[in-house]
């Protein structure tokens, strides 16, 4: 059996990588060739990798820079940011991007998650979503970084775009994002078992246990983590790293 | 000129100003002699000046960290943090992250820190200037491209020594493996005026958050503030083969074959570019220190100069990932490597005043 995924987060802002906490503060990291070079090196199950800007600035996805970052992953990697249309998915596709990440069209356009899993198939659409803890433990969906609130709970949210095609959900706990200090699983498991996709949990890891704890309690198929990859000790330098393929064999028995 | 290569060491002519005595030894090894006899780890008190320079760390600490310590990833600055834990000093590990990393050098960092509990900074160049700053190199024609780099290292230590008010930084700079050097292989790394020029000249970006430092500025922070870096390695006896086997014993560090090769763009500027463009072949330094540390014979490192610098395809895959990263097309890299050097000297530069001022301070520096 295939050992589940291990997948560094990487954010894009302009050219430059940065990794935020609780979506807020973004802390330059450096250039994401250099970091994708040596994160071939370890030799990553994947890559998820998100321009925080493409979005919220209403620009289009940089084919650019994605072209640069598809010709030096030798791992599969899954772009977001800034998709509004199949035009662009295409293209993306095609650069060598093996799947693309949908999240403010989830809102503005739900009709493109359907239209893109017809057309590309829904092993190639990811559609993300972040999520806030609210007063009283309740859950809601939030949009543009964060930012703005839907009034959406997220089980009904995860179902929805599960239906129109999506093929994975990458769920991200805003309150956990950059704090290294686990999971939340108990919106793990909503999520997990409330729909037939697999979910992919991000947001917390900080030590080998939670990808565990993510899998084995929470019921995620895959897990991606940020900070704990890109960060070392109380001063957060940048270090980047990624665990031996021991040690995660080791972690999910 | 005719040909002629040192018969204890392996300097030769394609150092123009080398020159020999009548039984044939250059002037190379014989200052390599001459600033060994000078360091502190041959004199006969040896133990008592590293204990006095502790000492006098300590007393200094106004923090957390009495030292920073520069991690490269490589043999000498991973040593310095081997020793300063050694020695028992509380040493903060400052990374500076240029952009060329390679996956050895951060996995090194990553033992090293782990291994010996070390509090790490990662000083992260903005990498759209920085590549800008080293194209602007590349367009002068310039021999010291790593002078962009090295510069930039010293300034952002002293940046961070200031903010987190640690007065010493252990750099790993040796006379025991690195006192060769001809004066037309390398510029002076502090020549601040240099770099600027260069820049002004033929860069796309302004210089905002590139860090810098001028010698007055140098000269001020160890004289006036008590800033200051000191070369710990001149106060050991060291050898670079044992460094190594301590390292990998100690920390399960691992060796990345080649000086400075911890870096993905100090490997092909060594290795590729100068020898290809400048005539220059940096190993001839190297082991030429290393034959004078009595680490490896005369006849090995002639042996060693004959093999290429580089496997044919590590080149191929190496020079498109150099000019991909820095943004030169193939054909304007060929172009760049068959065009003629130029002095840093036709640019605007301080390093001559400079020299003659660190000429005088290499002889009172251990006073």
């Amino acid at each position: 059996m295939l050992r589940i995924r291990v997948i560094p987060c990487l954010l894009l802002k302009g050219r430059g990588l940065v990794k935020t906490t609780r979506f807020k503060d973004p802390q330059y990291i450096g250039d994401p060739i250099n970091a994708i070079k040596i994160f071939n090196d370890k030799e990553v199950d994947e890559l998820v990798l998100l321009d925080v800007l493409a979005s919220v600035e209403g620009k289009g996805p940089n084919f650019e820079v994605i072209e640069e970052i598809a010709n030096e992953c030798f791992m599969p990697v899954a772009y977001g940011g800034g998709i509004t249309n199949l035009e662009q998915i295409r293209k993306i596709l095609k650069l060598g991007i093996e799947k693309v990440v949908l999240n403010e069209a989830a809102f503005q356009h739900p009709e493109l998650i359907s239209a893109a899993a017809a057309e590309f198939g829904s092993q190639s659409i990811v559609v993300s979503m972040d999520v806030k803890r609210k007063l009283f433990g309740k859950y809601e969906v939030y949009r543009a970084r964060g930012t703005k609130s839907t009034g959406l709970d997220p089980v009904a949210f995860a179902l929805t775009v599960s239906k129109l095609g999506a093929g994975e959900i990458f769920l991200t706990a805003i309150d956990r994002d950059g704090t290294m200090e686990g999971y939340d699983l108990e919106l793990i498991k909503q999520i997990a078992r409330a729909v037939p996709i697999p979910v992919i949990a991000s947001g917390g890891a900080g030590k080998i246990g939670d990808f565990r704890e993510a899998t084995h309690c929470g019921g995620a198929s895959a897990v991606a983590a940020g900070a704990m990859f890109v960060f070392h000790g109380k001063h957060r330098g940048v270090l980047i790293t990624y665990p031996e393929a021991d040690a995660l064999k080791q972690a999910f028995l | 000129m005719h040909y002629q290569i040192c018969v204890r060491c392996v300097m030769d002519t394609t150092d123009a100003e080398i020159s020999f005595d009548e039984s044939g030894v250059c002037s190379h090894c014989k200052s390599h002699e001459a600033r060994v006899a000078q360091a502190p780890f041959s004199q006969s008190d040896a133990g008592e000046k590293l204990a006095a320079l502790v000492a006098r760390i300590k007393a200094r600490a106004k923090g957390e960290y009495d030292c920073i310590i520069g991690l490269s990833g490589g043999v000498d600055s991973s040593y310095v943090a081997y020793q300063a834990i050694q020695l028992g000093l509380k040493p903060l590990a400052v990374h500076f992250d240029n952009g060329w990393n390679s996956e050895l050098a951060v996995k090194n960092i990553e033992r090293m820190v782990k291994k010996l509990n070390l509090d790490l900074i990662t000083y992260v160049i903005d990498w759209e200037e920085f590549r800008d700053i080293q194209r602007s190199f590349f367009k002068a024609n310039v021999i010291d491209i790593e002078m962009v780099t090295d510069h930039a290292i010293f300034a952002a230590l002293f940046k961070l020594a200031k903010q987190h008010k640690i007065r010493y930084i252990l750099s790993g700079t040796n006379v025991a493996t690195e006192s060769i050097m001809p004066k037309a292989w390398q510029h002076f790394k502090f020549d601040l005026l240099n770099l600027m020029a260069i820049q002004k000249k033929f860069g796309q970006l302004k210089v905002r958050s590139y860090p810098t430092i001028s010698i007055w500025h140098m000269a001020w922070n160890k004289y006036m503030s008590g800033f200051q870096s000191v070369p710990i390695l001149n106060y050991l006896p060291y050898k670079k083969e044992e460094a190594i086997a301590t390292l990998k014993a100690e920390l399960g560090w691992e060796y990345y074959g080649g000086k400075h090769y911890e870096s993905l763009f100090t490997k092909y500027y060594q290795a590729h570019i100068l020898p290809k463009k400048f005539g220059v072949d940096k190993r001839k330094v190297h082991l030429s220190d290393l034959i004078m540390n009595g680490e490896v014979t005369r006849e090995l490192a002639l042996k060693e100069l004959e093999k290429p610098p580089y496997t044919e395809s590590a080149l191929a895959s190496d020079r498109e990932y150099i000019c991909k990263k820095l943004g030169f097309s193939q054909v304007e890299h060929d172009a760049y490597l068959n065009a003629s050097a130029v002095s840093h000297f036709d640019y605007p530069s301080y390093a001559k005043i400079a020299m003659a001022l660190v000429k005088i301070y290499r002889k009172v520096q251990y006073n």
